[in-house]
């Protein structure tokens, strides 16, 4: 718990820093109710529920935060599991949109009954990911590529060549009636992540997933002899190799873990809300789960919450649009988290200080 | 037709040639900087909004300083906390993406710009911007390579203990490289919002500073290499724009998302030929702490 304080309070203090912005540019009343929108837009209307009685109040929001504490949770994870080896996963970026796309391609293409067609489709997302981020495990382990070098060029190679060239090339969805359409073909209904909370909430299986994922993850690299291995690879590469560790295999096994959990969010993206691939995808998700990994300090479990917390804030942010504070004034608030927890070093002497005589 | 494709070389090149040549100097004495895009960014942003209340050249030394403030964030980070100098760069990246947007709607109650300046004037057919970034590689790469000052910061950059050795301080001279590195970013934003455009937009610099970057290893971290590769990706990037306009014929056969990869895609295959290590300096991405020895 107590190595978790530095994290807990870079939020805090970027939540805070952010509210002054907010209250500076706007004036103190408006930044309250910006933020109270927020809030309530982020973990259910609750005043209004109890005024109205609408479950949508409380329905809706939740299926929003969840949708994208799910794909924040899956590229934490991409990057928190490079870290176990002691890699940096720069590109979950590139993963997500080549699994993106992948599935979006084979919801489209492919016909198959329902539950197995979700399956195709997911797996096909991790595989092109884990593929993707295969890439430069192999360049750094043959050529000795730096792998923040490496996967930096893959997300623009991925980025240019899915967004600006497939999606409205080859791949361009055929227009059906007058009405042009922008991106790929509509997946097929039997595609579709299953909707959790009827019709009202977008909230859905992804969610689910995310959860089996963190946890998942967690147990393997604590309970597990190859997560114990990885975490001796991340420790000291040279001590893993003289205990009889194979160092290359773990980064080869932990990139493509990386690059699939990665791919996966493209397709909980795609299969749960966008149904499409998307002119755009809308936020650099895969950048997104470079700071869910080092504020959640690469534990999974860590992930998962301040993946919940931003993914929450980020749907309500939407809301602060009235308010005039653009709704992407959650990412400002998590950019200035990881900053904070970036000075590590500060978190340190201000703790000691209090913590030991 | 060839000349307008040098002219297009001439006006897309400068934001380029200008972030690589930060990039390098930064990476030259030993601190990673992937923090490029964000600074571009704020140097875009902040002198486009100088321009409106001051002359538009005094806006792009605003643009500059801007740069430079985000570089000193960066390098109290990576030089006094001795903090990951990747973590700090992508945070920086992260923080500038959603403070420009967040600015400009607070400020300008826009989503999309800030309202139009007087751009730079133009000396013989292009903005001073480009004739500077004709003129700086040269600087640089004499600087870097035979002042005393240069060959401090490259020993800095691969032995940062030899330099202590020596009696020089580690700290101010790598904090000296990454605030240049801050201004020169500044100023290729500044390009961008005052000489190639005539506004910030809120999609600057969309990637170029990662250009920038990859240029930087593609010029294999010397200052006339990542100009020229600069220079090279931005004959890239006006071929595209040329062809859409005068060839739309060959979009079909080399699509535009492919030539768009092609500088990163090119960059990597270089890198995986010649293999990194002997490249890149030692102690590039090392916290210097002077208790190790």
């Amino acid at each position: 718990m107590r190595k978790a304080l530095p994290s807990v309070l870079s939020v805090v203090s970027a939540i805070i820093l952010c509210f002054f912005a907010a209250a500076l540019t706007r004036d103190f009343g408006t930044a309250v109710d910006a933020f109270l929108a927020m809030w309530w837009g982020a973990f259910g209307d609750w005043p209004k529920f109890f005024e109205t009685g609408s479950a949508a109040t409380i329905l809706r929001p939740l299926g929003e935060a969840g949708t994208k504490a799910a794909i924040l949770t899956f590229t934490g994870l991409s990057v928190a599991v490079a870290f176990r080896v002691g890699l940096f996963n720069i590109g979950a970026q590139g993963q997500l949109v080549v699994g993106a796309l992948a599935a979006a391609v084979v919801g489209a293409k492919v016909n198959a009954p329902g539950f197995v067609h979700v399956t195709l489709c997911l797996a096909a997302a991790a595989a092109a990911g884990g593929l993707y981020a295969l890439i430069p495990a192999v360049l750094k382990l043959k050529r000795g590529v730096h792998e923040v070098i490496s996967t930096i060029m893959l997300n623009w190679v991925a980025i240019s060549l899915v967004d600006n060239w497939l999606v409205i090339g080859p791949l361009k969805a055929t227009a059906s009636g007058d009405n042009s359409i922008s991106g790929t073909d509509q997946i097929l209904p039997s595609a579709e992540l299953p909707r959790l909370l009827g019709e009202t909430s977008r909230l859905n299986f992804g969610l689910v997933l995310a959860l089996f994922a963190a946890l998942g993850t967690w147990l393997f690299l604590t309970r597990f002899t190859r997560g114990f291995e990885w975490k001796a690879i991340g420790l000291s590469q040279d001590a893993a190799r003289a205990a009889g560790i194979d160092v290359d295999r773990g980064f080869l096994e932990a990139m493509v873990l990386a690059g699939a959990f990665a791919g996966l969010g493209g397709a909980v993206l795609i299969l749960g809300t966008e149904l499409k691939y998307p002119a755009t995808l809308g936020a650099p998700w895969g950048f997104d789960g470079i700071a869910m990994a080092l504020i959640g300090q690469g534990h999974p479990l860590g992930v998962l919450a301040i993946s919940t917390l931003f993914g929450g804030l980020r749907a309500g942010g939407t809301r602060m649009q009235l308010f005039g504070v653009h709704k992407s004034f959650p990412e400002l608030i998590q950019g200035l988290a990881l900053l904070l927890v970036a000075a590590k070093l500060l978190w340190e002497r201000l703790l000691r200080k209090r913590g030991t005589p | 037709m060839i000349l307008a494709l040098i002219n297009s070389i001439l006006d897309a090149a400068p934001p380029l040639v200008f972030a690589a040549l930060g990039a390098t100097l930064s990476e030259r004495a030993g601190v990673v900087n992937v923090g490029i895009e964000g600074m571009m960014r704020a140097g875009a942003f902040a002198a486009a909004v100088a321009a409106l209340v001051m002359p538009t050249p005094l806006g792009v030394l605003v643009g500059m300083a801007a740069g430079a403030a985000v570089a000193g964030l960066h390098g109290w980070l990576t030089i006094r906390l001795r903090s990951d100098q990747v973590v700090s760069g992508m945070a920086i990246n992260l923080v500038m993406l959603a403070l420009g947007t967040f600015l400009l709607e607070a400020v300008f109650n826009s989503p999309s710009s800030t309202p139009a300046i007087t751009q730079l004037p133009l000396w013989f057919g292009h903005s001073p911007l480009t004739w500077l970034a004709i003129v700086l590689p040269f600087i640089v790469h004499y600087a870097i390579r035979s002042t005393p000052w240069g060959l401090r910061l490259r020993a800095v950059g691969e032995k940062p203990q030899a330099v202590a050795a020596m009696g020089v301080r580690v700290a101010p001279l790598r904090f000296g490289a990454v605030l240049l590195s801050g201004a020169l970013a500044g100023l290729g934003g500044a390009a961008l919002s005052t000489a190639t455009l005539d506004r910030f937009e809120h999609h600057m610099p969309s990637g170029l500073g990662f250009m920038a970057v990859a240029a930087m290893v593609f010029g294999r971290w010397t200052p006339l290499g990542a100009a020229g590769a600069a220079a090279f990706f931005a004959f890239g990037n006006a071929l595209r724009i040329g062809l859409a306009s005068s060839a739309p014929g060959l979009l079909e056969v080399v699509p535009k998302g492919v030539l768009l990869a092609l500088p990163y895609a090119l960059t990597l295959v270089v890198l995986s030929v010649q293999g990194a290590k002997n490249v890149a300096p030692a102690a590039l991405g090392q916290p210097y702490d002077p208790e190790l020895r």
